[in-house]
């Protein structure tokens, strides 16, 4: 079973803090870690190796830092990496995005055959979107099922599982390949051993440019992204929190003249 | 006055326990929020002749906060962070009011992001400075991360981290403090020294404290029993551990230090016990940047199977596997991950060395996966107190028997061997974990009747004669309080024990404050 999974680095803390002149987040030293979901995928992955034999190979386009979490993925079980990075995939959108990152696929299953499973988080949690992995599945020619949250069955040849569709369970039972998206807690994501680290240290983790995946630069970054990012800002909360002092009826009395908009 | 302090009522019976599970009794409550209304609290006490007991958010586990009758002085609407100063290191110090809770503090510090409606001018500019300054963060971490600042500087809290940062009193400062009196001590480190064991200490408005401190020479070991008291030593250190005996502090200066770059926490497990005290031996001797060494012993392990399996706030823990004996979490703290990888091989080196297996190991190198381990470390007590809980249901009598003692780094496997040996012996059900690197376990005594709970108690008593004898101290992080009285007296004697109390009586002439704490009264020791 040759499977491959799509990981993203995204910011480590939910609770994101965007500076309010450039309007970019305030990283402050934090680290950047694997997208939450794409962890439970490559979980999944990792088990299905463990049961069915074959290999695990995690692909990410992202600036050359991204090494560090593709590490990650090795040191947890995953037999290679690859990392897309180029300044000409820079300001990519989904549609580019899902473009680069199939060509990464392409590349590897020239070496090592046709991939049986593509597995993706179902989003990224910096980006909400959730169409990378449909629009990469569009972009292989195989079949996908998003918001997978079971695996009930799967064998060399087809699968079947649960997906999440409008509030109800749908059982679906597919021929490989497929690209599914997986939800999050299907499972819980194992942490890597110390033997693990230190093997990723020296695993292979392949560095290819545009040129490397002969890439059409049309079709990458911002020249190929037909959603153009005009203006980000941060929202503007108008909430107030007044805390009131005193006795009860001190604090009565201040409340009244505030629900009665008087300051 | 009336409205500050409150006659006490069934809705205010929360304050009448804390975290040690022991419960006792006051006539009325305060809840002052600034140090006006402190003094004022401390002039009706005093002019009526009741007794005082300071409380924070009562996260402690040796009943300093308890009431043994008289007035509740609860220090939690005292919750704001009201300064900041950079001092002649270039550090950057927090002025901190004693209901501060960790937790707050530590995410407010990661943010840098603080209510300054109040601040001087002087502090907010400073803050400017902590704002473009790389991350800070303050090093304490007691497992309960609900205590506050009070709270920890009145018991020297400490937690995992202390193993390489030391405990809270190493990172305050200054303290400020009212005293029963209506005077003031405000000092700040290096101020005021002791000449040899006497002490001057300079009051506000006016006046001086002259004290002659205890002769006893403490442990050297993680220690948190009585006073802390050295030849020349610093006032704030008296002050911090003081167990809500000498006055309540009203201010408390926290030294913040430059977040470390890189966090890596590195569960491993062991078949057995011995091997994983073998670990620890080498591991501390061998391993640069480790800030950490904790132990889960078998049965702390096999509680969280079970928990994990009754509880869905407990099945986001990782699966511990059956064969799994014994878990030593390793925390390595640095700044450049070439040295990081060195330390975590050497981690795994020695696993195997002592029997263990490399694979047979967890690395947390994210904040996710840190927090992933610190709820594994929390769930155990967690764990203890729910079993517990359960079985007071049926036997009120019984209340958790949670050992505090450190012995020095030599008596490591002698002080293992002991509570093996004892445990074995009474036949008492236990779960055991804590700060292994620092010599300091917390053997868990989990009875199920009163005959267990009294058997437990003999039992502890004999253990704390024994550390003594081993050079060990009887609190090494939770504090003296109510529950360990007689093992201070074990550990100190009668005549040091009447010296604290000389120091107490000069800072606090009627003993009005923390009755119980430390000294025995009438009415005897909680458990």
């Amino acid at each position: 079973m040759r499977i491959a999974v799509c990981v993203k680095q995204v910011p480590s803390s939910n609770e994101v803090r965007m500076d309010p002149v450039t309007n970019t987040i305030i990283r402050d030293g934090k680290q950047s870690v694997i997208n939450p979901y794409d962890r439970f995928a490559l979980e999944l992955a990792l088990q299905i190796k463990e049961r069915l034999g074959g290999s695990v190979v995690v692909v990410s386009m992202g600036i050359p830092a991204t090494a560090r979490i593709l590490k990650e993925a090795l040191s947890c079980g995953a037999d290679e990496a690859v990392l897309l990075s180029d300044r000409a995939f820079a300001g990519a959108d989904t549609l580019a995005t899902s473009y680069t990152l199939h060509l990464g696929i392409r590349k590897i299953e020239q070496r090592l055959g046709k991939f049986d499973l593509v597995l993706c988080g179902r989003m990224a949690i910096d980006g909400d979107t959730a169409q990378i992995g449909p629009e990469l599945a569009e972009q292989l020619g195989i079949p996908h099922i998003t918001d997978m949250e079971e695996l009930l069955e799967i064998s060399q040849e087809q699968l079947v599982c649960c997906r999440l569709a409008d509030g109800e369970r749908q059982r679906v039972a597919v021929q490989l390949p497929v690209l599914l998206t997986v939800n999050k807690d299907i499972n819980q994501p194992r942490l890597p051993n110390i033997e693990g680290v230190l093997w990723a240290e020296t695993a292979p983790l392949h560095l290819w440019n545009a040129i490397d995946v002969q890439a059409n630069l049309k079709r990458c970054g911002l020249t190929g992204s037909p959603t153009q990012v005009v203006r980000t800002q941060v929202p503007q909360r108008d909430q107030e929190c007044k805390i009131l002092l005193g006795s009860v009826s001190e604090q009565l009395k201040v409340l009244q003249h505030l629900l009665k908009g008087e300051d | 006055m009336e409205s500050l302090i409150r006659t006490m009522d069934d809705s205010l019976a929360e304050v009448l326990r804390d975290e040690s599970r022991n419960s006792g009794r006051a006539e009325s409550v305060s809840f002052p929020r600034s140090e006006e209304e402190v003094l004022k609290v401390l002039a009706y006490c005093r002019s009526r002749g009741i007794s005082i007991t300071v409380q924070g958010a009562r996260t402690g586990l040796a009943a300093a906060a308890v009431p043994y009758g008289g007035h509740v002085l609860n220090c939690s609407k005292m919750n704001q962070v009201i300064g900041c100063r950079q001092d002649e290191h270039g550090r950057f110090i927090l002025t901190c009011q004693p209901g501060v809770i960790l937790s707050e503090l530590k995410k407010a510090i990661d943010s840098k992001s603080f209510d300054m409606s109040l601040w001087s001018d002087e502090s907010k500019a400073c803050f400017e400075k902590v704002r473009k300054a790389e991350r800070q963060f303050f090093p304490p971490d007691p497992t309960e991360a609900s205590a506050t600042i009070g709270g920890m500087a009145a018991c020297n809290a400490s937690g995992a981290r202390t193993f390489a940062y030391k405990s809270m009193r190493a990172h305050v400062d200054r303290v400020r403090m009212v005293l029963t009196t209506g005077k003031v001590v405000d000092v700040r480190r290096g101020q005021a020294t002791a000449q040899g064991r006497s002490l001057e200490l300079s009051l506000l408005p006016e006046g001086l404290l002259q004290l002659d401190l205890p002769t006893y020479q403490m442990p050297l070991t993680k220690n948190a029993a009585g006073y802390y008291v050295e030849d020349d030593m610093d006032a704030v250190d008296l002050l911090v551990g003081s167990d809500g005996t000498l006055g309540v502090m009203t201010e408390i200066d926290c030294i913040l230090v430059p977040h470390p770059t890189f966090i890596w926490g590195v569960s491993c497990f062991f078949p057995r016990e011995q091997e994983a005290v073998e670990f620890v031996i080498a591991a501390r001797a061998q391993v640069a940047d480790l800030v950490a060494l904790e132990s889960f012993d078998g049965n702390a392990l096999q509680l969280l199977r079970e928990q994990r399996l009754m509880s869905s706030a407990f099945s986001r823990l990782p699966q511990v596997p059956e064969d799994y004996g014994y878990c030593i979490y390793a925390e390595l703290h640095g700044s450049e991950e070439g040295c990081m990888l060195e330390a975590l091989k050497k981690l795994g080196d020695l696993t195997e060395s002592v029997g263990g297996d490399r694979k047979h190991t967890w690395v947390a190198r994210n904040e996710a996966d840190l927090a992933l381990l610190q709820f594994f470390r929390h769930a155990v007590p967690e764990s203890t107190n729910l079993l517990i809980d359960r079985r007071k249901q049926v036997c009120p009598v019984i209340t958790k028997l949670s050992t505090d003692m450190s012995v020095p780094d030599d008596k490591l496997r002698e002080v293992v061997a002991m509570y093996r040996r004892g445990l074995a012996e009474v036949g008492l059900e236990s779960a055991a974990w804590g700060h292994i690197g620092n010599n300091h376990i917390h053997v868990n005594l989990l009875p199920r009747d009163e005959d267990e709970f009294v058997r437990g108690k003999a039992l502890y008593q004999r253990w704390a004669e024994a550390v003594v004898a081993m050079g060990g101290a009887v609190a090494a992080e939770h504090g003296i309080g109510k529950t360990k009285v007689a093992m201070l007296k074990s550990m100190y004697g009668e005549k040091h024990i009447q010296e604290m109390r000389a120091v107490k009586v000069a800072f606090d002439p009627l003993q009005l404050l923390g009755q119980g704490n430390l000294f025995p009264v009438e009415g005897g020791e909680q458990q």
